[in-house]
């Protein structure tokens, strides 16, 4: 079977930095998923990621994203994307290194086959818990791409007829977007 | 004439630190360290329910989760003068130390062992002489020709695609890069070994914390670990049996691999041991507690002005009289409104002022934390100077024996005053991850003593006050003293001020004028190629810096980074 982790990356204080834990939390809410697949708030995980990528056959990232497009907008990037911005030279060895990791991972043999990142373009990154309305508005919709991915994937995964708590204990607003339809 | 040279990695974040250094005649005359980006997370707290603080806290930062998350439930209880039961002061023990350990290695291997190794000499090394070499060395059963021979042909293949990969913006063939290839393949074969040991360090972490990246078992009063010798489920016997052995895979890395590595390395460049030194006023905090008061530690805290070894000041506990009455933080030099004096962290404000970076005027989004008025170097250097001077027999055995081995290695008489410099902070890490190494097992030992004796209780519940009461819960951290502040009315948080590690490290100048560490320990390094300046890397690396890992926002267009500016 293989082998999936699906990562909410993001510092929840830090708005719709958030936005990757806000939805790990609301997949595993809504759906049901074998256990070879792992859903994880991840947090801002910096070179750590490494740990959590390797002897993954397969990895979906979910992060907020900085493009040329409105507020909410869901960019899918492959691993061609993200390794075509070269590793800087680290100051802070802790900043966040999606792209160290993923070299990384390849020079010790432990990178995922498949890969890939669902952005949401964020619209504000002020100190506060709480998602902007474009994006929050925009969560179904990057669900659907981390659902079709699966299915390309050919891994199984059920819609819960009473989806459980979020869990997303760190905004004030509770109503979360509606639930989306099932697929197989 | 006087060159300025700009080092900031302007990457797909909103940036972090950033260093600025006058060189004249190949030496930095002058340096500001500053950080580019503004958090002012604490406001989040404020009105939020005290226990529920640490939740919110170790979400600071992706890397440090566990130490702003045990450092807020110390702030609750220290304010509420709330015990905590031996058994959870021993699983938190177990945690912090595993945390350090998963760190201290990762600093070391992932982070700035490139600033010394030069990993395109590694070609030219011989897996046969590099195995001599470590055998007389260390005991280390891994450092056999096979596992040299593979990490070689591993950076072989990286050089001969054309595609360096991870090492594409390394100074290799630095003139200051001194290594034989075969020592440069010894250190990156173990640079390969440490990334399972950091994994089983951390793995430790999970298990005792129930969860990882962010620890679940925290609570004010306690830990929330069921204790059940029986069961699979709670913490038993089969559970501290794993644990048992993923520390003791950790601790014989720790002391067959990275100390003697660190002892090596430095050996062989006996020069960094005399540049590199700056701020030399130390500030450590006891942690690791031994009783549900914590009136004793494991590891001893104080202070040391000026250098002066023979005359450290103890800390009797962590959250000493004296400590509480001299911290407050000066924002001559940072983006916020200034009161015109310096502010004690439970009055402390975070109201930004923005005004772009300025040398003379305001020039970085970091405070300027001051101990008794001073700028204060923490890390694990001041942990062990204040150890070493307290006399305690643990930083003792381990100081000694590291000074003894670089003294072999390199032939010149190591002395503890070699240790104000950029490789005496390398060295102290080591030291400590030594230390810790022994106390790991240690604490794992007192847990089960404990619990064998009957004890099941992890938790004191807490009682709040309506009226105002304050905290400070600290914890030295691998990266030195934190402590967070609280205040508290009606069970609500009414302030919250954290004054992390690399505040005090990479603070800006004070009203005063007096540099904070990392620019005093810049001033006077020897560079042999301005517009290459590793020099500057090795020593702002050796504090291990970490500018709050506060944003993870992605930034696919690759927007040109720019690495280093020369005026």
């Amino acid at each position: 079977m293989k082998k999936v982790l699906i990562g909410g990356i993001g510092n929840i204080l830090l708005g719709d930095d958030g936005v990757g834990p806000y939805i790990a939390r609301l997949l595993t809410a809504f759906y049901e998923f074998d256990e070879n697949v792992e859903v994880v708030d991840l947090g801002t995980p910096a070179l750590d990621l490494i740990d959590q990528i390797s002897g993954k056959d397969a990895v979906i990232l979910i992060d907020s994203i900085k493009a040329d497009a409105p507020a909410g907008t869901v960019l899918l990037c492959g691993k061609a994307d993200i390794c075509r911005n070269s590793p800087c030279v680290r100051m802070d060895p802790h900043s966040p290194a999606l792209v160290e990791t993923l070299l990384a991972a390849d020079m010790f043999s432990v990178a995922p086959r498949e890969l890939l990142l669902v952005g949401i373009v964020g619209e504000s990154y002020d100190s506060g818990c709480e998602l902007s309305d474009a994006v929050r508005a925009s969560t179904p919709h990057a669900i659907t791409e981390i659902l079709s991915e699966l299915h390309r994937l050919s891994i199984p995964y059920w819609g819960r007829e009473n989806p459980a708590e979020a869990g997303i204990w760190w905004t004030a607003v509770k109503e979360h977007p509606p639930a989306l339809a099932c697929r197989h | 004439m006087a060159k300025r040279i700009t080092i900031d990695p302007i990457t797909r974040i909103e940036g972090h630190l950033r260093i600025d250094v006058e060189v004249d005649n190949n030496s930095v005359s002058n340096a500001w360290a500053s950080c580019t980006m503004w958090r002012g997370i604490e406001k989040i707290l404020r009105g939020r329910d005290p226990r529920d603080a640490w939740l919110f806290t170790q979400r600071f930062c992706g890397v440090c989760t566990t130490v702003h998350a045990m450092a807020s439930v110390r702030a609750v209880e220290d304010a509420l003068k709330l015990e905590v039961p031996l058994n959870a002061q021993y699983i938190r023990n177990l945690i912090l130390i595993a945390h350090a350990l998963h760190d201290h290695i990762v600093h070391f291997y992932q982070l700035s062992a490139l600033d010394w190794v030069d990993i395109l000499q590694i070609p030219k090394a011989d897996p046969d002489r590099t195995a001599k070499l470590a055998e007389s060395l260390s005991p280390w059963t891994r450092n056999s020709r096979n596992e040299f021979k593979a990490a070689q042909d591993k950076v072989n293949a990286v050089a001969g695609s054309g595609q360096l990969g991870i090492f594409m913006n390394g100074y290799w063939g630095h003139p200051a890069m001194r290594l034989s290839p075969d020592v440069n393949l010894l250190a990156f074969t173990h640079y390969v070994q440490a990334l399972e040991y950091q994994r089983k360090a951390l793995q430790v972490v999970g298990m005792l914390g129930s969860k990882t990246p962010h620890i679940q078992n925290l609570t004010v009063g306690g830990v929330a670990n069921a204790i059940d010798l029986d069961s699979g489920n709670a913490l038993g016997m089969d559970r501290l049996e794993q644990i048992r052995v993923l520390l003791d895979e950790v601790v014989r890395f720790i002391h067959e691999v990275y100390f003697v590595d660190v002892c090596a390395v430095a050996a062989m460049y006996p020069d960094w041991f005399k540049i590199g030194s700056g701020v030399r006023n130390y500030l450590a905090v006891p942690d690791l507690p031994l009783d549900s008061r914590g009136s004793a530690y494991d590891l001893p805290g104080g202070y040391i002005m000026n250098g002066n070894i023979g005359g450290t000041h103890a800390f009797q506990t962590a959250s000493d009289k004296e400590f509480r009455e001299s911290v407050s933080e000066d924002v001559t030099h940072a983006y916020y409104r200034d009161g015109g004096k310096s502010l004690h962290p439970w009055v402390g404000e975070t109201e930004p002022a923005f005004t772009g970076w300025d040398g003379e005027q305001k020039y970085s989004w970091v405070k300027a934390p001051r101990f008794k008025g001073e700028p204060m170097q923490v890390g694990p250097l001041a942990q062990v100077l204040v150890g070493y001077a307290q006399g305690h027999p643990l930083t003792r055995k381990y100081a000694d024996l590291a000074l003894s081995k670089v003294s072999a290695l390199s032939g010149v008489h190591a002395s503890p005053e070699l240790l104000h410099s950029t490789l005496g902070r390398h060295a102290a890490r080591a030291i400590r991850a030594a230390m810790l190494a022994e106390l790991a097992q240690k604490h794992w030992q007192l847990l089960v003593d404990n619990i064998s004796k009957g004890d099941f209780t992890v938790h004191n519940p807490p009682e709040f006050p309506w009226h105002e009461v304050e905290g400070v819960g600290t914890h030295e951290a691998p990266r030195g003293t934190l402590s967070h502040w609280i205040v508290i009315k009606s069970e609500k948080i009414k302030n919250y001020q954290a004054v992390v590690p690399s505040t005090w490290n990479a603070s800006p100048r004070d009203r005063a004028g007096a540099h904070g560490p990392y620019e005093a320990s810049l001033l006077r390094t020897p560079l042999a190629r301005p517009e290459e300046p590793l020099e500057v890397l090795r020593t702002v690396h050796s504090f291990d810096p970490c500018m709050a890992c506060a944003c993870h926002t992605f930034d696919p267009s690759g927007r040109q980074i720019e690495k280093v500016r020369v005026l």
